[in-house]
């Protein structure tokens, strides 16, 4: 545990030596996948506190949903409009409708979801170092890398590390914003750069091209989507 | 602490041996990142109190109301000399400040609503949060432009490793310290433009002497991806316009 912790701390500044060790050692899927669970677990658990302290400071959701009603209603263009029944039928199936989906939009603090990530947000990690990993292997032997599928997996398990940045949430209110996504791709270059013996530019290429391959994949996607639905309902509204 | 302080003095002063000693380290990224975070953090002090005893105290929304609009009437009685406003224009203002007014109340009621801690907790906490904020703000804005300077520096030769750029280039924080005096009217200002130009020249002169090249390769490399950004701007700008203008056509 105290060696697992020690790599994933010096593997948050950006130096080679721990993505070496962690090339070089015997069992690095195993030992990948516990970097991943305790980093999870550990921002799982610092938010936890962070989103119940912030719930404690925020007034309750439905105090608050009355006032912006109550307020709405008291603004000209409502009353100008709440003499018809459907209209105030409508606005009501709306502002509910809305209320729904905007308080967890603008971040309003949810306890429930936040101890739910416990579980989830190792299950992600997971789930995408391994995506990431078994992608990110194929073009990086593609690019003439040398190591294994294993060491791969392994010194990419160490780029979740800047997720640690997320323990500030500890904190409520705390913004810590996109310096996470910047900071794990340079990670991810490190990684491949040290685990493959790569050149700088083979790194960079090896490191982006899974990030193209998904571009290409939802793009292509999203035009199969576009053809099926004018095809669908285009066909539907000819007749 | 007293070490990093040294490094921040010697990095304002532009002495090459600070550079090079600090490139030569094995953790000149951690060392750059913690002068970046304290620079962050000992500037926004000021500004956190000025809050906290701001939020603390009780507010009449009236009042602080009447305030904005007595400084919107003397914002455009001191314009008329140099600039007179049109009155539509000064018209549309105050109309819009009126219909912006139900939002403002509804803000003010939902301020006033009971909270599980005490309200002063949460004056505190969501101060201290926005406080905490900053270097990630700042770490972000860094690492992002970061990223494209380091790829030029690399066309154009550099020889350092990711962790000696990004350890020499966060030392462009340290003229940032003037931050702290920018609640002061005007002379904040001032200063935060002062501590800008000052941090671009320490950033040029930290990524010469960690990719060992020239003053000139430095200046191409900072500047590229700014330029480039301004080049897809304003192909994107002129591609909307064109697109407005065709629309329009048809």
């Amino acid at each position: 545990m105290k060696t697992l912790i020690r790599l994933a701390w010096e593997a948050l500044f950006l130096s080679e030596a721990p993505y070496a060790e962690m090339r070089d050692s015997s069992n690095t899927v195993p030992r990948g996948l516990a970097i991943i669970v305790i980093v999870g677990v550990a921002v799982a658990l610092v938010g936890l506190v962070g989103a119940t302290l912030e719930w404690a400071t925020t007034p309750d959701m439905r105090d608050v949903q009355q006032v912006v009603l109550e307020g709405l209603q008291q603004m000209d263009w409502y009353k100008e409009l709440e003499s018809n029944p459907k209209f105030r039928q409508q606005f009501q199936q709306q502002f509910d409708m809305g209320w729904r989906i905007f308080p967890a939009l603008f971040g309003a603090p949810n306890v429930g979801q936040a101890a739910l990530q416990i579980v989830l947000l190792p299950l992600r990690l997971a789930v995408v170092w391994l995506l990431y990993g078994i992608v990110v292997h194929l073009f990086a032997r593609m690019l003439g890398g040398q190591g294994g599928l294993g060491q791969t997996l392994g010194c990419t398990a160490l780029a979740v590390v800047p997720q640690l940045l997320n323990l500030a949430s500890f904190f409520p209110y705390v913004i810590v914003g996109g310096v996470v996504g910047t900071w794990t791709l340079l990670c991810r270059y490190v990684a491949l750069k040290t685990c493959h013996r790569f050149r700088w530019g083979r790194a960079l290429a090896a490191t982006l091209l899974p990030y193209a391959a998904l571009a290409v994949v939802v793009s292509f996607f999203a035009c199969l989507g576009g053809v099926l639905g004018a095809l669908i309902f285009g066909g539907g509204t000819a007749q | 602490m007293r070490e990093l302080l040294q490094l921040g003095w010697d990095a304002l002063l532009f002495k090459d041996a600070a550079y090079v000693r600090h490139v030569a380290r094995t953790d000149v990224l951690k060392r750059g990142l913690a002068l970046l975070v304290l620079v962050t953090l000992l500037a926004g002090v000021v500004s956190l109190v000025v809050n906290v005893v701001g939020g603390l105290q009780p507010t009449d929304m009236e009042a602080d109301l009447e305030e904005v609009e007595a400084g919107l009437r003397e914002f455009f009685e001191s314009m008329q000399p140099f600039f007179p406003v049109p009155p539509d224009f000064e018209r549309g203002v105050r109309e819009g400040f009126k219909a912006a007014r139900p939002g403002i109340e509804i803000g003010a009621r939902i301020a006033d609503l009971p909270t599980p801690l005490p309200k002063p907790v949460g004056v505190v906490l969501s101060n201290l949060g926005a406080f905490l904020s900053l270097p990630f703000s700042r770490l972000a804005g860094w690492l992002g432009y970061g990223i494209w300077v380091m790829l030029v520096a690399k066309l154009l030769g550099g020889r350092a490793t990711i962790s000696q750029m990004l350890g020499t280039t966060a030392l462009y924080a340290a003229p940032h310290i003037l931050d702290v005096l920018q609640p002061v009217p005007c002379v904040g200002g001032v200063l935060g433009l002062v501590a800008t130009v000052w941090g671009i020249a320490i950033y040029v002169k930290a990524l010469a002497v960690s990719n060992e090249f020239g003053t000139g390769k430095a200046i191409l490399a900072t500047l590229v991806p700014a330029l480039v950004i301004l080049l897809l701007s304003l192909v994107g700008l002129t591609g909307l316009v064109l697109f407005a203008l065709a629309m329009e056509g048809a």
